[in-house]
């Protein structure tokens, strides 16, 4: 009698707890993971959607190649640029924002006045709409923008540089975007994480007599350390997939120096109309995401300190 | 000791303030170049100001007949207030099933939904091109919000604010005869109002601010939203830097007034989704 009642209401844990995850589950399986697998199925086939006529004949247009997308993944130099400009990216900006993150949210943490209108300049970049902010950056640094008159200006430079045509300086431009727009959140997480380390331990090293920096090397950084990793992850992830602050800068423009792996994804996709091969390169991003979360992982044993 | 204390705590506002000022830079040459006859914004000198104010510039934005800033407004705002409200609801409830509802399979379907929390939208672009366009959803605004309804970040965040509410208000009401729909809705949810102003004002900036998928699936020009308006006048033959700005300087308002009013909700959802994420 008792089994049987604890059973019936199993059985009305079982209808509740799905009626409450079936609006999740359903667009998750629609749009997340019915998505995903198609994107790995596709990435073995030559396919173009925009040709197919009609549904009931889709096996006619689409021919299974094997590897060969990925094969040809190799030899796609522009593709190839596209994921050693990906890593320039990151490791240039991923680094340079955790910094200057820091240095901003260390110096905002303590006494300082106007704490929240500061706060709010540093954070504008960060909320804002990537096309207005790159549009913005685009026009800095034309031939005539102000970034060239200032640097003329100095007299750094004699003549104005080509930021956005030259191969050579083509990243810059985009480089300083992504970390002015990043800026903001990195300050953010760790002005929370800098609020949980206790207060005693700076009173305790005063005591001892080490210096400020001191104690930001020896205390503040160890005891922020897993936020730092946290933000490595993330940080990294957002530039693998960066297609924005680039799409900004090669509309209109047809050089490989500062294209990025969703760029080239994209133009494959909706350019080329080559969904396949798009699928194929989109399987290459997830690959690269999943090695580099894993490597993080592995090597946190080192520096983390929790 | 008083002094000195008041010496530094005034250099280092100093300091933090003209980092500050330069990062503002850009954003106010921006303001200002919006107001500039078009020849003014490139001129050969260092004028900030323009000679003559042309707010004029905004109205052409604003009631452009072919591609109007205030179609582009209509749009996005739709995308932003559907797209937060449903996924508001959808996580809610979800976050309470996995807090509170002892059902079977519940440690599966929580995993594969974390699973997905590494994976960009932007690897499955291909599929749901695909599938948008045999649904007949190409052209339509609908391809842009249905992928909002779905947010692994957001059911992991509220399902840590269920699993902190004590049980004893359940309990309590349980023996009152209510069922979860009315635990769930009655109860717990206004409990997690904070949680969600911070999650919405998440939501609300991934909306707003969403530019690829529309470049995929908004191509006729009445369902432009903003970030096209804006990436329209970058394309367009014409060159008008004065009204690019204008539309640019349009996008970003809402955003910072919606910052300055919610600032305390969106430190903290930005601040917990990262500490504990």
């Amino acid at each position: 009698m008792a089994r049987k009642y604890r059973n019936q209401n199993q059985i009305k844990e079982n209808i509740a707890g799905y009626a409450f995850v079936m609006p999740a589950l359903v667009t998750y399986v629609l749009l997340i993971a019915f998505p995903f697998f198609l994107t790995l199925i596709l990435s073995f086939t030559e396919f173009n959607f925009l040709k197919v006529r009609s549904l009931a004949k889709l096996g006619k247009y689409i021919s299974w190649i094997g590897l060969d997308n990925f094969r040809a993944i190799l030899r796609d130099r522009r593709f190839m640029q596209s994921i050693s400009n990906t890593f320039v990216y990151a490791f240039t900006t991923v680094p340079a924002s955790i910094v200057l993150g820091l240095v901003i949210a260390y110096l905002l943490n303590g006494r300082v006045f106007c704490k929240k209108p500061l706060r709010l300049a540093f954070f504008i970049p960060y909320i804002s709409s990537i096309v207005a902010l790159g549009a913005v950056f685009k026009f800095l640094f034309r031939e005539d923008g102000l970034v060239n008159r200032a640097l003329m200006g100095l007299g750094w430079i004699a003549e104005p540089w080509k930021w956005t045509v030259e191969p050579s300086l083509s990243k810059i431009p985009i480089i300083f975007l992504v970390i002015w727009t990043s800026l903001g959140y990195v300050m953010i997480i760790y002005m929370a994480a800098l609020q949980n380390v206790p207060r005693s331990l700076y009173e305790a090293a005063t005591i001892d007599g080490a210096s400020g920096f001191q104690q930001f090397t020896r205390i503040t950084l160890p005891m922020v350390s897993p936020t730092t990793f946290y933000l490595v992850i993330v940080r990294l992830i957002a530039i693998f997939k960066i297609f924005g602050s680039v799409n900004v800068f090669t509309m209109g423009s047809s050089i490989a120096s500062n294209t990025s792996i969703v760029q080239e994804i994209y133009s494959s996709a909706f350019s080329d109309y080559a969904h396949g091969y798009a699928s194929a390169q989109s399987v290459v991003l997830l690959l690269i995401i999943i090695l580099f979360t894993a490597i993080n992982f592995g090597g946190q044993k080192k520096w983390v300190h929790y | 000791m008083k002094k000195r204390e008041f010496a530094i705590t005034l250099v280092k506002t100093l300091i933090i303030a003209v980092f500050a000022l330069a990062f503002l830079l850009p954003l106010i040459w921006m303001v200002t170049s919006s107001l500039k006859n078009t020849n003014e914004v490139f001129a050969g000198n260092w004028q900030w100001l323009p000679r003559e104010w042309k707010w004029g510039n905004y109205a052409a934005v604003w009631t452009d007949p072919d591609v109007s800033m205030f179609k582009a407004y209509l749009n996005t705002a739709f995308i932003t207030v559907i797209g937060t409200v449903v996924q508001l609801i959808i996580s809610s409830m979800a976050a309470y099933a996995f807090a509170k509802v002892r059902f079977q399979g519940k440690q599966v379907v929580f995993v594969l939904f974390l699973a997905t929390m590494m994976m960009p939208t932007e690897v499955t672009i291909v599929p749901r091109f695909i599938l948008f366009k045999t649904v007949g959803l190409y052209n339509n605004l609908w391809a842009i919000i249905l992928p909002h309804f779905f947010n692994a970040t957001a059911i992991f965040l509220l399902r840590q604010f269920y699993i902190g509410l004590p049980d004893d208000l359940m309990e309590a009401a349980k023996i009152d005869g209510a069922g979860h729909l009315r635990i769930f809705g009655q109860i717990l949810l206004p409990l997690t109002k904070a949680s969600l102003i911070s999650l919405m004002v998440l939501s609300f900036i991934s909306c707003w601010n969403e530019y690829m998928a529309p470049l995929i699936f908004l191509i006729k020009k009445p369902l432009y939203t903003i970030s096209q308006v804006i990436r329209w006048y970058m394309l367009d033959d014409l060159q008008r830097y004065d009204l690019n700005m204008a539309a640019a300087t349009s996008a970003i308002i809402p955003v910072v007034i919606l910052f300055i009013f919610c600032q305390r909700y969106f430190v903290e959802g930005i601040a917990t989704s990262g500490v504990k994420g």
